[in-house]
């Protein structure tokens, strides 16, 4: 791709450090606003906000952890690749919202009557007393785990690709990396939800406004959509094609993957946890369903209308369509400039906010359900820090190569976190599952998922080997539930975590 | 009663919704028909998203949503 940013009265580059500059020290600001409304050290505090999330923040938080670094340049990334087929992409963020009715009116009232923090306070009051409970919480905390670095890692791989961007190849790659994971690191340390929620809500506005800013000028250049599907088809035919009948079953199997897998998603299940009452999760969960619309369609758009009018290699390079569309769009004059630099900013919190809610996931994770909890809450909420920013430094020598898309990133994540499915859905409409059958059952769809991938078969007729897995799981929880001795209907006892 | 039913209906629909946005019913030969400015496969599959999105939000307005358990059935 052509290095080259552009050179009229506003520098973009110039006007793209200040911004990000400004956007950095705002960051900060937050950070210690947070920190002094804190009103404990207890996990329950840092990791939940204190459970006091309003409609608009969580309805916020919830969109700008859900559209991230993979929806901003994976997904155009993609749609650059495949064409309209991948218009798929709407329907299966909008899923993930639908797939939230088997698990939100359930699992909320236990998490209340259990002080829940984490997914595994789930899984130890569901299967407490049963032999393999323990096993099954490591399980599921350790995959939850991988996926929450695998999800790290691309925002970090984003951040980088970004801020290099933006600034006009000025700040390098790994400068970026390096130095937003180092940002926040610092921010979620001192400031916990509170201050990830708070950015979140911030970093949301950005995004809608400056996308839908995009997608006009988008449609103006390209004569609207008519013009931009000539103009695709003229170039490359088979990308407004109607899909073969394999790319038919993929969509199919890419909506089931991402709805069961992505409702799972330690960093959601706790927003789940973090309202502050049910009526508020009800009514954000209400306005969650819309964005898909105004983030989702508007970047799967850019992405193929950019086919007509710009010519990047397939692989990891077309992953950054987007930041290419938006330096074509700061070129054509002063206003679209600082426009296009807003965007970027926007894109650059949206990654961002992404990577600090799975940072704070993942150090709950590992201190309370890995590591076990500490004697007292604020040994714990220690522990989680600590163990977040060790994982953090680990995975910047990884986000530092960049051989691998971001959806095949994505993919791959989301057939690990499918096979945790069964421990919450199944778990919370079947009182016969068992730990032992739930373990099973995620032992041998793991098996299959992770076999046929290292054995290079990522899909099967286009379902995606992980989906098949969820199929094996599923069975084997129940074949293994009923035939346990210890099948018992499970009396819910509140968790004392 | 009356909420939680038309609850079922709405994801009922719903499913279909998503059944009916995946261009089965199309051959893949067909030449390139326009509807709104798109190929008429993807026009049909956003107007079957429009529809999720309006039938998942009332829906979400009909669920309860309880903090405490009360032992029933959502």
């Amino acid at each position: 791709m052509n290095p080259e940013v552009a050179r009229g009265p506003l520098d973009f580059g110039t006007v793209g450090i200040v911004a990000v500059g400004l956007y950095l020290v705002a960051l900060v600001v937050v950070a210690e606003i947070a920190r002094r409304s804190r009103k404990d050290l207890s996990p329950g505090d840092h990791f939940l906000a204190g459970r006091e999330l309003g409609t608009l923040v969580l309805f916020l938080t919830l969109y700008a952890t859900a559209y991230s670094g993979n929806s901003l340049l994976g997904y155009p990334g993609r749609a650059y690749r495949s064409g309209f087929s991948f218009i798929m992409a709407t329907g299966f963020m909008m899923a993930i919202v639908v797939v939230f009715h088997a698990l939100v009116p359930k699992l909320r009232p236990a998490a209340m009557a259990g002080n829940y923090i984490t997914p595994g306070d789930w899984l130890r009051d569901r299967f407490r007393g049963q032999r393999g409970a323990r096993g099954l919480r490591l399980w599921v905390a350790g995959l939850m785990s991988v996926a929450m670095v695998n999800f790290l890692l691309a925002q970090l791989k984003a951040m980088g690709a970004v801020t290099s961007r933006v600034s006009g190849e000025a700040i390098p790659y790994w400068v970026g990396v390096v130095g937003l994971a180092a940002l926040i690191l610092f921010y979620e340390t001192r400031g916990g939800m509170r201050a990830v929620s708070w950015t979140d809500a911030a970093q949301g506005i950005l995004m809608v406004l400056g996308l839908a800013a995009l997608f006009a000028w988008i449609l103006d250049e390209g004569g609207g959509l008519a013009g931009i599907t000539q103009a695709v088809a003229a170039v490359r035919p088979e990308a407004v094609a109607v899909p073969d009948a394999e790319t038919r079953a993929n969509w199919f199997s890419t909506i089931v993957l991402l709805g069961l897998a992505s409702v799972v998603y330690p960093q959601a299940i706790q927003r789940i946890y973090a309202a502050r009452d049910g009526r508020t999760l009800r009514r954000s969960m209400a306005l969650m369903t819309f964005m898909p619309l105004v983030t989702t369609l508007v970047v799967t758009l850019i992405g193929i209308a950019a086919i007509g009018q710009v010519e990047l290699l397939p692989g990891v390079e077309s992953d950054e369509v987007l930041p290419e569309m938006l330096v074509r769009w700061g070129e054509s004059g002063t206003v679209e400039t600082v426009l296009g630099v807003t965007v970027f900013v926007a894109a650059l919190a949206a990654i961002m906010s992404t990577a600090d809610s799975c940072l704070l996931s993942l150090g709950s994770l590992l201190a309370c359900d890995v590591l076990g909890g500490a004697a007292s809450a604020e040994k714990t909420t220690r522990w989680g820090k600590i163990a977040a920013a060790v994982f953090l430094v680990a995975m910047i020598p990884l986000a530092l190569s960049e051989e691998i898309t971001l959806w095949r990133l994505i993919e791959l994540k989301l057939e690990l976190l499918i096979q945790c499915v069964p421990a919450f859905l199944l778990a919370l409409h079947w009182s016969g599952l068992t730990a032992r059958g739930a373990l099973a059952g995620i032992l041998i769809g793991l098996a299959w998922g992770v076999g046929l991938t290292l054995a290079g078969v990522p899909r099967i007729y286009g379902i995606h080997v992980g989906v098949i897995g969820l199929v094996w799981n599923v069975a084997t929880a129940i074949a293994v539930s009923s035939l346990d001795r210890t099948g018992f209907p499970v009396e819910r006892v509140s968790s004392d975590s | 009663m009356g909420r939680r039913l038309v609850r079922g209906w709405l994801l009922v629909a719903i499913a279909v919704l998503y059944g009916a946005s995946i261009p089965w019913y199309r051959d893949v030969d067909a030449p390139l028909r326009l509807l709104f400015g798109l190929p008429d496969w993807v026009a049909v599959a956003l107007a079957c998203y429009v529809g999720v999105a309006v039938l998942n939000a009332v829906a979400w307005l009909l669920t309860e949503v309880p903090d405490v358990e009360t032992g029933a059935d959502e």
